[in-house]
C-alpha cells in the first residue's frame, strides 16, 4: 500500500495536467516524489526553504492573482508556526489556501515534540472559513482533495504516515459526512484518521462481550457531520471519541455539540492531553496516550456499564 | 512636501480620534508620488486585473494611504468623513475585504510584504507585467518574516518587485545597528537610497529601476521623517499614536498652513 504521501504527488501531477493555476509550494519536504510534478511544471512548483511563515503569507499573493496554492511541509511548523499568516493572510483576507501536511500529532515518533503537533485541528477549527480533513486512505485523499481544493477557503489535508487500511466504498467518501463503519446499539465510537484500524481491532473485542459498537468514521472534522451523530447517540446514549488529536476543540467537542438535547448521555475520550515526551515506534507513543485496542475495550467496557 | 495631504490626514484622526499622525507624515509624499507618477491603476475600477499593485506592509500609517486613494478618486469624501466610524469602512488599519484601492489587510508587521513576494511570484507564473510596490517600516524590518521574503524574492529572482523601505529611525532607536542598505544589498537586492519626501528624489530613483520578470528585486531605502511637517511631531517621542488636544492642533494646523 502507497504512503498517503506519495498519494498526495500523484495527485498534484494528476490535477497539475487539468489545471493551470494549481501551485503547489513546499518547505523542503517531499520533494523528491514530487518530482515529476515539477519536471512537468517547473513554472507551478517552488520548494522554498526553511521560512513556512512567509511561504504561507505568499500563497496570498499567488490566491490574489486567482491561483490556486497548495502549500505543504510537516504539521508543527505549517500550522502552528504559520498559525497568524493563516489567520489574517486567509480567514481576515477571506483568500483562499490548501494546506496539506504531514506528521500531525506523533507521527514523526523518534523525533521528539518538535515534531509533533496535537492541537493543528482545534486551532484551525476557530475560523469559520476552514474545512479540515483526515484522509486515512489513499482513496479518501483523492476524493476529497478533488472535491474541495478549489473552492474558496482555508482547506486543510492532514496526510497521516500510516493508513488505517480500511476500505471503504468510493461512492461513500463525500466532503463533510461521516462514514458508518458499523451499526450498533450500545455505544457510539466517533474515531478519526488511523485509530480507525485500532477501533475496529477493539470492536472484534467488544463483540466477544457481547457489546454491540456502532462505528462513525470522520475524515472531515469542519465542516462536522452532527446529524449522524446526534441520530446514532439518540440510540445508544453512550460516545466514546477516539482521536490522537489535542483533547481541546476536536472531535469530541463536536460530538457534544452533537449531542446536545440528548439526555442520560454518558461521554468519554481518547485524546492526547499534553506533550508526549516518549521517543519509539508510532504504535509506543500511542500507547504512551492510550490508543491501543485494549485501553479503548477497557475505557468502552466501563462506559457501557455507567448508569 | 504635500501639506493638502497631510490637512486631510489630520482632518480623519481629530474627526474619529484614531490613528497614526508621524507614520502617516512620514510616508504620504512616497504614497502620493507613486499614485500620481509611476502606478498604473483604475479609480473606476481598482480591481482592474491590469493595474500595478501597491500594498502598505505598514498598515499603521493606513491614513496616509487613504489620503491619497481620496485624491486619485478611489475613495470619495463619504469614505474619508466616515474614517473609524461603524458606518464607514476605513479603519486604524485597512481591511482589503472593504477598502477600494486596499490590496492588504495589513497591521500586524511583517505581513504585506510576503504577499507583495507571493503577487510578484503569481503574475509571473501568468506571465503578466503588472508591477509590485510595497512600502514597509523600517521598524517592521525587524520582523523575520521580512527576511524570508527577501531571501525568497531574490532566490526566485523576482525583478516585477519594488520594495520601498520608510526609513525614518524606528528601527534605530531600538536597535542602533541599522546598516539597512548593507542588509538589503547583502540579501541580493538592487539598493539605492532616495528621499522620501523630494520628488526630485523619488523621480530620479524610481525612473531608474527595471522590472525584468527575471531579475533582481529592487529596494530603494527612503529616508524620512517621522511625523515630518510638524515640528513638534517630528521624531520619536511620544506622538506615535497621540491625538493632538485643541491647543496641540491649533498649532500643528499653524505650521502646515504657514
Amino acid at each position: 500500500m502507497k504512503k498517503l504521501r506519495n498519494i498526495f504527488a500523484e495527485t498534484m501531477l494528476d490535477l497539475g495536467k487539468k489545471d493551470k493555476k494549481l501551485v503547489v509550494m513546499v518547505g523542503d519536504i517531499s520533494h523528491g516524489i514530487l518530482k515529476p510534478f515539477a519536471k512537468k511544471f517547473p513554472n507551478r512548483y517552488y520548494n522554498i526553504g526553511i521560512c513556512e511563515s512567509a511561504m504561507v503569507n505568499m500563497a496570498a499573493g499567488l490566491s490574489k492573482v486567482g491561483l490556486n496554492p497548495v502549500v505543504h511541509t510537516i504539521a508543527p511548523f505549517l500550522i502552528e508556526r504559520a498559525y497568524e499568516q493563516i489567520k489574517l493572510d486567509f480567514g481576515y483576507q477571506k483568500l483562499d489556501i490548501n494546506l496539506v501536511s504531514v506528521g500531525g500529532s506523533f507521527d514523526y515518533s523518534k523525533l521528539g515534540c518538535s515534531h509533533h503537533c496535537y492541537n493543528d485541528v482545534s486551532i484551525l477549527s476557530h475560523f469559520k472559513r476552514c474545512s479540515i480533513v483526515l484522509p486515512g486512505s489513499e482513496n479518501e485523499f483523492r476524493i476529497l482533495f478533488k472535491q474541495i481544493y478549489k473552492k474558496k477557503n482555508i482547506n486543510y489535508f492532514r496526510l497521516p504516515e500510516f493508513s488505517h487500511n480500511y476500505k471503504f466504498n468510493n461512492k461513500d467518501i463525500k466532503f463533510g459526512k461521516s462514514i458508518k463503519v458499523k451499526s450498533g446499539r450500545d455505544v457510539t465510537i466517533a474515531v478519526t484518521g488511523t485509530q480507525l484500524k485500532n477501533v475496529i481491532e477493539a470492536e472484534k473485542l467488544l463483540k466477544k462481550n457481547n457489546i454491540s459498537t456502532e462505528i462513525l468514521y470522520f475524515h472531515t472534522i469542519k465542516p462536522f457531520d452532527y446529524e449522524s451523530v446526534k441520530k446514532s447517540l439518540k440510540k445508544t446514549k453512550r460516545l466514546i471519541s477516539i482521536e490522537e488529536l489535542s483533547a481541546h476543540d476536536g472531535l469530541y467537542n463536536s460530538c457534544i455539540k452533537a449531542s446536545i438535547g440528548i439526555n442520560n448521555l454518558k461521554t468519554d475520550q481518547i485524546a492526547v492531553n499534553d506533550f508526549v515526551h516518549t521517543y519509539g515506534s508510532y504504535e509506543d507513543l500511542c500507547h504512551s496516550v492510550g490508543l491501543t485496542k485494549e485501553n479503548i475495550f477497557k475505557r468502552i467496557k466501563i462506559l457501557v456499564r455507567k448508569k | 512636501m504635500n501639506t493638502k495631504l497631510r490637512l486631510k490626514i489630520i482632518e480623519m484622526i481629530m474627526r474619529s480620534r484614531e490613528g497614526h499622525i508621524p507614520s502617516s507624515f512620514s510616508i504620504v509624499d512616497i504614497i502620493e508620488y507613486l499614485y500620481s507618477n509611476v502606478l498604473k491603476f483604475d479609480p473606476k475600477n481598482p480591481k482592474n486585473p491590469n493595474r500595478d499593485y501597491f500594498i502598505l506592509s505598514k498598515g499603521h500609517g493606513a491614513a496616509a494611504l487613504y489620503s491619497v486613494l481620496n485624491k486619485h478618486k478611489i475613495l470619495n469624501e463619504k469614505h474619508i468623513n466616515l474614517y473609524g466610524n461603524k458606518k464607514g469602512v476605513l479603519g486604524g488599519h485597512p481591511d482589503m475585504t472593504k477598502v477600494p484601492g486596499a490590496e492588504a489587510s495589513t497591521g500586524s508587521l511583517g505581513h504585506g510584504f510576503p504577499t507583495a513576494v507571493g503577487l510578484a511570484l503569481g503574475l509571473r507564473i501568468l506571465n503578466k507585467k503588472n508591477k509590485v510596490f510595497i512600502l514597509l517600516g523600517d521598524g517592521e524590518c525587524h520582523e523575520g518574516t521580512i527576511w524570508e521574503a527577501a531571501n525568497i524574492a531574490n532566490n526566485l529572482r523576482l525583478g516585477n518587485l519594488c520594495a520601498i523601505v520608510d526609513w525614518n529611525g524606528s528601527a534605530k532607536q531600538l536597535m542602533p545597528r541599522d546598516e539597512l542598505l548593507k542588509k538589503w544589498k547583502a540579501f541580493g537586492w538592487k539598493s539605492n537610497l532616495m528621499d522620501g519626501h523630494s520628488n526630485d528624489s523619488m523621480k530620479k530613483k524610481l525612473r531608474g529601476l527595471k522590472f525584468n520578470l527575471n531579475g533582481s528585486p529592487n529596494l530603494l531605502l527612503a529616508k524620512t521623517t517621522k511625523g515630518k511637517g510638524v515640528s513638534f511631531l517630528e521624531g520619536h517621542g511620544t506622538w506615535h499614536h497621540k491625538i493632538p488636544n485643541e491647543n496641540e492642533l491649533k498649532l500643528i494646523m499653524k505650521e502646515l498652513t504657514k
